[in-house]
């Protein structure tokens, strides 16, 4: 679509009147300006801005505890439901509250660092806790100071010893030293002790113990450690119930999720605009917008600036690096998606998105091949669509796999395929009669497995046709940029010993006559070739060019090749859904059988829609991109993105 | 003596290889998207499309070993002679082994292509594409055991 390039100005005033209404409207991309005008500056809105997107993280945080602790209840399915639809009143509502919301989630993102904080004491008090059980038996505190005649030592050695093993090694370090000693606690690489000395002989003491590599323990205390179990006990039943509480209370908060997600919403939007205000070139009095607007729209905008403003639109012919917005009908839209997931089309190309759309439908539809999932498509598609009601990305595409399921409804029936053979197995079972899908559908089929090499030459046909397609395209695309030469000789010639090639396949077949009509033509456009394509080099390099050029015929047989995939999908359909209607049909047509019969059937598809819906939509895909868009197709366009109102959880609706 | 033998040693190899070769395929892709999923689980759905882009190998297998026990008595069909039975054997052979071996390096293609997509949901695409670009092998080599298994049955060998 044609692109223009927008300005705006307007009066200070109105500023914000004109921004939302533009937000709303979706019509422009904003631009930054091309270089600073004179006599403009710009404003800085930078810190409202960080405040809003602050509090869009803060709700972000807040959400993502919620659901942590208290789960939505959100079924396989929601995934598809679009976004709630609120109507313009609603946003004031919202923005009112947005003051008390925003509270509510500081109390939840409060109420979590509590949590973590509880559950970071725990773990210390754990510790300790774990150091005072050592102790459990002594009556003095950790810390006891000496006494006018007695030095008290507590703390721990780092070997095991019982009473009489430690009274040796302290004797044998100073047999001067008198000391009483009492062991608390001894284990594998550590005794407890409590050691007592005349306060005359401290520092001998002292010292002997040091030379065992005594230590003071960590947590000293003045309280005697029973007391302090008893206390660091209480603490963690306090922590507990302080977690609890903090729980209880983000878990009663949870109703609040939905304003919160709304109120998102509001920040979000408003950042957004406030984002844009930054981008505006400022006088005293005015301010201009500048921006890219879809040729179309035009008459739009200035429609809505009259009645919103007063203000000045004026518009210009954009440049090349426009960005570029699609328009397609129903029919082709769905796959602009996969289009833009190539690349969007920069102004070099057309928009190949109705070809795109047509032969992914058609291919999808020869790869998956079954009438019974197509038609299991199209209705479940059909019931999610009208359920969820979901957002325009989504539903395009769900669109796209509706119409594939069309299509693939229609192969079903050329090959003969429903649910695999299902119709054919089952009255063989239930009749003992030895049918075949073919016998029994009342219109003639196409059955891949007894036609392979018939529909092998199908499919290359079809290739064949996608393929000069593609190449139709590029032979537009240079004819209207007056590449004439590029046109006919390097796009057109090939084209046409393509098809003198598929005359000539058609002759073997047949006539004598059309195989050498076939043989000429291809003849003909190998001579031209040839002669043509050296023709940008210079003497003995132009014949060397053109024979060089005829290589790439094997390029094309590749990419011809590469279509009997759909052969080979197709069949790969038909024959696991096979397999598994005789896998259903062993166990014969008692009450057991017929249990096993539904179960086999329904796990058994399922698992082959699964697995082959995913083959023909990557295989397809695999077509478009490498076998046509190489074609033609440059891509490395910007698509168009409007300065709108984006938002994850609520749409606004426009006024009707 | 009549060639069951040799047809279902063709279909154990058409099925088993191919399946080998799909198997180690989409073990190591599991293996590097879990990586991926571990950092952020929103990327399941892509990273389950590259992950089983190196299964169809062994589905083309499966396809051809359950095409001869079809054709040659298990599943319906004659008994085949000596050489149809050879000519089955054969024929497992394109499939089987094309498909091991596109399996190995489409599985290791796929790798890459998780990695690149990790790191840029926009390279998805060119991942997904340029994985399937090993693909065309097994394809042909599928399609070569396809063509042969269908025809034996009328061949008089």
């Amino acid at each position: 679509m044609k692109m223009k390039k927008v300005r705006i100005v307007a009066l200070r005033e109105d500023r914000k009147r004109i921004l939302e209404h533009l937000q709303d409207s979706a019509l422009i991309q904003v631009r930054k300006p091309d270089r600073k005008g004179k006599g403009f500056s710009r404003v800085d809105m930078t810190s409202q801005m960080q405040v809003f997107e602050r509090n869009v993280t803060l709700t972000e945080q807040a959400l993502k505890i919620l659901g942590e602790y208290a789960k939505e209840k959100k079924s396989l399915l929601s995934a598809f439901a679009g976004r709630r639809a609120v109507d313009p009143d609603e946003i004031g509502v919202i923005a009112s509250k947005a003051g008390s919301v925003i509270e509510v989630s500081k109390r939840i993102v409060a109420a979590n660092k509590q949590i973590a904080d509880n559950a970071a004491e725990r773990v210390r008090i754990n510790t300790t806790l774990a150091q005072m059980t050592l102790w459990q038996k002594l009556d003095i505190p950790l810390n006891t100071g000496d006494t006018k005649s007695t030095a008290v030592f507590v703390g721990t050695l780092p070997a095991a010893y019982d009473e009489r093993s430690l009274s040796e090694r302290l004797a044998a370090e100073n047999p001067k030293l008198e000391f009483e000693l009492e062991i608390q606690h001894s284990e594998n690489n550590m005794t407890c002790v409590v050691l007592f000395a005349p306060i005359s002989q401290k520092t001998m003491a002292e010292d002997a113990l040091r030379s065992l590599g005594f230590a003071r323990p960590m947590s000293p205390t003045h309280l005697v450690p029973k007391e302090k179990v008893r206390r660091l006990n209480n603490r963690l039943g306090e922590l507990e119930k302080s977690t609890q509480a903090a729980i209880g209370e983000i878990e009663s908060l949870a109703d609040r999720r939905e304003d919160i997600k709304y109120t998102q919403d509001y920040f979000r939007i408003r950042a957004d605009k406030y984002n844009v205000i930054n981008e505006l070139e400022h006088t005293r009095h005015v301010f201009v917008i500048n921006g890219y607007i879809p040729e179309e729209d035009c008459p739009k905008l200035t429609k809505l600036c009259d009645r919103i403003a007063t203000c000045y639109v004026e518009y210009e012919d954009a440049g090349d690096d426009a960005p570029v917005k699609l328009k397609n009908n129903r029919f082709a839209r769905p796959a602009q998606g996969i289009l833009t997931m190539y690349a969007a089309p920069s102004h070099a190309d057309i928009d190949p998105t109705p070809l795109l759309a047509f032969f992914f439908y058609f291919f999808f539809g020869m790869m998956f091949s079954d009438a019974g999932y197509g038609l299991l498509m199209v209705i479940a598609i059909g019931i999610v669509l009208k359920v969820f009601k979901p957002d325009e990305k989504m539903r395009n595409n769900l669109k796209l796999f509706q119409y594939c399921g069309v299509s693939t409804f229609f192969w079903g029936l050329i090959f003969g395929s429903i649910f695999g053979d299902a119709p054919a197995a089952m009255y063989n079972l239930f009749t003992g009669s030895k049918l075949t899908m073919a016998q029994l559908l009342p219109w003639p089929t196409l059955d891949p497995q007894k036609d392979a090499l018939l529909l092998m030459v199908v499919s290359i046909a079809f290739g064949l046709v996608h393929i000069l397609v593609g190449m139709g395209c590029k032979f537009y695309i240079c004819f209207r940029q007056k590449k004439y030469a590029e046109a006919f000789f390097d796009t057109g010639l090939w084209m046409l010993m393509l098809v003198g090639f598929a005359v000539l396949g058609v002759g073997m077949a047949t006539t004598q006559t059309v195989l050498y009509i076939g043989a000429g033509i291809a003849i003909a456009c190998a001579v031209g070739l040839v002669l043509t394509q050296g023709r940008d080099k210079k003497g003995f390099g132009k014949v060397i060019g053109g024979l060089a050029s005829l290589y790439d015929v094997t390029s094309y047989i590749s990419d011809l090749l590469s279509y009997s995939r759909l052969l080979a999908l197709g069949l790969t359909t038909g024959v696991m859904a096979q397999v598994f209607n005789m896998l259903a049909s062993m166990f014969g047509t008692g009450v057991v059988g017929i249990i096993f019969l539904v179960l086999i059937m329904l796990v058994g598809h399922a698992i082959n829609i699964g697995l082959n819906a995913l083959g023909s939509y990557v295989h397809t895909m695999r077509l478009q991109y490498v076998e046509m868009f190489s074609k033609f197709y440059e891509g490395g366009g910007k698509e168009f993105e409007p300065f709108s109102l984006q938002s994850k959880y609520i749409k606004i609706q426009e006024d009707k | 003596m009549n060639g069951i033998f040799f047809a279902l040693i063709g279909a154990s190899i058409a099925t088993a290889l191919a399946g080998f070769g799909s198997a180690k395929g989409v073990g190591g892709a599991a293996q590097a998207s879990m990586g991926v999923l571990s950092e952020d689980s929103s990327m399941f759905g892509k990273m389950l499309v590259l992950t089983l882009l190196p299964g169809t190998q062994g589905l083309y297998g499966f396809i051809v070993g359950f095409l001869i026990l079809v054709n040659c008595g298990v599943l319906g069909g004659a008994i085949p002679t000596l050489g149809q039975g050879l000519a089955y054997l054969g024929a497992s052979l394109a499939i089987g082994i094309g498909g091991m071996v596109s399996g190995f390096a489409q599985g290791r293609a796929a790798v890459s292509g998780i990695a690149m997509s990790a790191k840029d949901d926009k390279n998805f695409s060119k991942a997904m594409v340029s994985v399937t670009l090993v693909e065309i092998y097994a394809l042909l080599a599928f399609i070569v055991s396809l063509l042969v298994v269908i025809t034996v049955p009328a061949l008089k060998i």
